[in-house]
């Protein structure tokens, strides 16, 4: 993200929404309801973080790829140079088996790092979660000053709602293997 | 081996297409959500597919039931963060042969492939 979009951002709302929803916002004071945007801004800028984040994670990863690639470069120029026979001396070699097993350990930390980017996506998720739960809030605070409060069967159901959406809980978190292979078995006994 | 990532995150379909090419599987489609996955798989020769399950147009669950309408048999594994127990058990339910959830390693990838596979 550079300055730009920040100030942007900052001071006007997203350039543009999320891909998963969310309107383009005008600044408005505190306590103003926009009518163009009922959701609010605060929405509205969770949906650019996660749209920005995911770009942003890209590039990452574009540059990891580029790392990736020069390590295999490198490789291939090392196992080059062991044929030469200048190489053959045992002082030599010993470097050159040096540097090709750092090459090795810098492509597999690429890769961890690689792996490490499901941050985003999970990270992502979690926001939309908050969103959900932003809306959820919105909607409920309209209605109730609309028609009055909800019954308490209402209250479960919005409840329950939020519950069955977006990521897990961590107290709810079940072993998913353990959960496959009970499955598994109880359709083996049907 | 060709096979269909379906996912909305450009991230996590980069990362699953790398961690595949690790573990020698590189005929990769993609598609960015249920529908998408299900146009890719009626252009033929994907032989297995690895889902998502939170995705706009429509979601995980929706595409694998959609898939199983006209194939039973293609090994269907869903990567996904939704962890609750009842979540595994309606994903398997509605067709799912194996579940993953995120963040995962490679080599739990890997695993369940080939068991998939095997």
């Amino acid at each position: 993200m550079d300055q730009s979009e920040i100030d942007a951002l900052m001071t006007k709302g997203p350039a543009k929404a999320g891909k998963k929803g969310g309107a383009e916002a005008q600044a408005k004071p505190a306590g103003t309801v926009n009518p163009d945007d009922p959701q609010g801004h605060v929405i509205s800028e969770l949906d650019a973080v996660t749209a920005v984040t995911e770009r942003e994670t890209n590039k990452v990863m574009d540059q990891l790829d580029l790392i990736s690639t020069l390590v295999g470069s490198q490789q291939t120029l090392i196992t080059e140079v062991m044929r030469h026979p200048g190489a053959q001396d045992p002082a030599v070699q010993t470097a050159v088996n040096q540097l090709m097993a750092a090459g090795k350990e810098i492509q597999a930390k690429v890769y961890e790092a690689m792996d490490l980017m499901q941050f985003q996506d999970i990270t992502r998720q979690k926001l939309e979660r908050i969103v959900f739960h932003l809306r959820q809030i919105h909607d409920y605070i309209v209605d109730l000053l609309g028609t009055g409060l909800k019954s308490e069967g209402e209250r479960a159901s919005i409840s329950r709602t939020i519950t069955s959406t977006g990521t897990t809980p961590d107290e709810k978190r079940a072993h998913a293997d353990s959960v496959v292979d009970e499955f598994k078995r109880s359709l083996n006994k049907d | 081996m060709k096979i269909l990532i379906v996912d909305d995150s450009s991230t996590m379909r980069r990362i699953i297409i790398n961690t595949l090419s690790r573990i020698g599987y590189t005929d990769v489609v993609e598609g960015e959500h249920g529908k998408a996955g299900l146009e890719k798989l009626a252009q033929g020769g994907v032989e297995m597919i690895i889902t998502d399950w939170n995705m706009p147009e429509m979601d995980g669950l929706e595409f694998v039931q959609a898939v199983r309408t006209q194939n039973a048999s293609i090994p269907i594994l869903m990567v996904t963060t939704n962890a609750a127990k009842e979540d595994i058990v309606q994903a398997l339910q509605a067709g799912v042969n194996n579940y993953v959830v995120k963040p995962f390693t490679p080599d739990t990838l890997k695993e369940k492939i080939e068991s998939l596979l095997g």
